[in-house]
């Protein structure tokens, strides 16, 4: 708040007081009333007035500073009103109470809404475990029939798109739906293999799994989710050519193990190259290969984030795309094992 | 499996889906195994001691009480193995199945042949004995990877083994490609499918170098069998 602005609002008020001021001293003059006695009257009220817009506008300027500076500083500035001191004026109380009642009703408009959510991704969760039993039903069916390939190809398609649904939807939820621990990353890349074991050796995709006897601290089921995103980016847009391969190997470091993923497939654009983590960016790739939803990308960074892991993409367009995961070291868990 | 003196190992399905049970019950029979299916889930603590089973595939969502519990309940009288079935796919209940005393932990919708594979995991952990295995009159050691014929000794490769020793444990049935493929890769050996066939041929070579001949017989369209 500052005191030129204060006293402009106040120009009206100032300016009617000289006027009156002003007509004071001429009735005095008029009634011939002594020089001195009338400059008393007069510097009286000014510095009276004077000194009630200066108290007045330091107490408001404590609590308007105040007010300012805080939702500044805050990181929920919606809670400015608990780091505040009462007001001792009455518009300042009318403004706090105001701003308590829209925050309240805020408060409740959200609440409302995250119960929705909540309701929402568990209903979802529901419908998801629900329409797993009939997918399991139909994968043995399958088997023991000795059903086409092409059956079981499409049922798991079917099970990735539902799989990449109950992974949203625990991604963008703000509870905490993982546990993190020490995961063996051969197992995982293991599990992986034979996730997709059918449709890598249909693909003619050599799996390639250097040497990656290393553990590392994430939630295994999650890794195993996202992984399974970028392998099926790497079947999805391989290259028509006789040596495609899928090669995971790891680097360690002292702070750090990062996993790398390389494909020989039709690569990424420069152009698309920045937007291959944004929700629903399909590219170029996208629109030729046709089978793009761009959400596996986009929800593999959101998880990675969570679990406070790196992910990122290089590509060389025609030739290969490289993706890294990196994966911190903790040493406090070191102590405590 | 009775004809290669092995006693037929006895799965209990505890699932309510009656559909599910029914395939199940198809997929391990084929396998080699004797299979009972729960039928009074009321009573299912009772029912599991009367069956008593070599091993259990649990659901976790079953009627009256959850598998989780009934298996806490179970691990009071028996060590039975145990595999928990759930279509919940988190860690966290992972974790606390294992905690409960699960041997294992697999999510529906499951690959038919990662389920054999993880069954016959968990009972071979059970019988210790699975490193030495013997055909007609040959001994193997899975973990050297030698064959013995008297005074002759020949050696195989990893992915040979693999091969050999799972014809050798499903002795009396056709095993597909795929199942063979699902057990390479489940021993990290990533291999295609042409790689396999080469895998196959040599084995056949090696085996024929001591005197067995064509005991691995393809079926055409199904898989191969051992003689």
């Amino acid at each position: 708040m500052k005191l030129k602005y204060y006293l402009k609002d106040k120009l009206f008020e100032i300016t009617c007081f000289f006027i009156s001021i002003v007509m004071i001293l001429l009735i005095l003059f008029a009634f011939k009333i002594n020089y001195q006695v009338i400059i008393s009257i007069i510097s009286i009220s000014i510095i009276t007035y004077l000194s009630l817009l200066l108290f007045d506008y330091f107490k408001k300027e404590r609590f308007y500073t105040d007010l300012l500076a805080n939702i500044e500083t805050l990181d929920k500035s919606y809670l400015v009103l608990e780091t505040l001191n009462k007001p001792e004026f009455y518009e300042g109380e009318l403004l706090v109470s105001a701003v308590y009642e829209i925050n309240k009703s805020m408060n409740e408009n959200i609440n409302m809404i995250e119960t929705h959510l909540k309701d929402f991704k568990e209903y979802i969760e529901m419908w998801i475990h629900e329409v797993k039993i009939p997918l399991a039903t139909l994968t043995l069916i399958s088997n023991n029939q000795q059903c086409d390939k092409k059956i079981k190809r499409e049922l798991k398609r079917l099970e990735d798109c539902v799989e990449q649904v109950l992974y949203y939807a625990r991604s963008e939820n703000a509870e905490k739906d993982y546990l993190i621990k020490e995961t063996d990353l051969s197992k995982t890349i293991k599990n992986i293999g034979l996730k997709n074991m059918d449709n890598l050796i249909e693909n003619k995709i050599n799996y390639i799994v250097e040497n990656i006897n290393i553990k590392v601290l994430t939630d295994s089921k999650w890794l195993e989710f996202i992984l399974g995103q970028i392998i099926n980016n790497s079947i999805k847009y391989k290259r028509k050519i006789k040596n495609s391969y899928i090669k995971i190997s790891v680097k360690e470091d002292d702070d750090k193990t990062t996993l790398i993923v390389e494909d020989n497939g039709i690569g990424i654009k420069k152009s698309d190259l920045k937007q291959v983590f944004d929700k629903s960016f399909t590219g170029e790739n996208g629109r030729n290969v046709n089978k793009s939803t761009g959400m596996g990308l986009y929800i593999a960074k959101n998880m990675c984030e969570k679990l406070g892991h790196k992910i990122e993409i290089e590509s060389v367009y025609n030739e290969y795309t490289k993706v890294y995961i990196t994966f911190a070291k903790n040493k406090y868990y070191d102590v405590l094992k | 499996m009775l004809e290669c003196g092995e006693i037929m190992s006895k799965i209990l399905i505890i699932e309510d889906d009656q559909i599910i049970s029914k395939e199940l019950e198809k997929l391990l029979t084929n396998s080699g195994y004797q299979v009972s299916i729960l039928k009074n889930f009321q009573d299912s603590l009772n029912e599991f001691l009367k069956i008593s089973p070599d091993l259990i595939l649990l659901d976790i969502n079953i009627p009256y009480i959850n598998g989780e519990v009934l298996l806490k309940k179970l691990r009071n009288y028996s060590d039975v193995p145990v595999i928990m079935v759930t279509s919940i796919n988190s860690q966290i209940d992972e974790a606390l199945s294992i905690s409960y005393g699960a041997d294992d932990y697999i999510t529906k919708p499951y690959n038919p042949n990662i389920l054999l594979l993880r069954i016959s995991a968990v009972l071979k952990r059970i019988n210790k004995n699975s490193n030495l295995l013997n055909y007609k009159d040959l001994k193997i050691n899975l973990k050297k990877g030698i064959i013995t014929k008297g005074i002759i000794e020949i050696y195989l490769t990893k992915n040979e083994m693999i091969i050999f020793s799972y014809l050798l444990n499903n002795q009396n049935r056709i095993v597909t490609r795929d199942e063979l493929m699902t057990d390479l890769w489940n021993n990290n050996e990533f291999i295609n499918d042409n790689a396999l066939t080469v895998n196959i041929s040599r084995l056949r070579n090696k085996l024929n170098e001591i005197g067995y001949k064509n005991i691995i017989e393809t079926r055409k369209g199904q898989g191969y069998i051992l003689l």
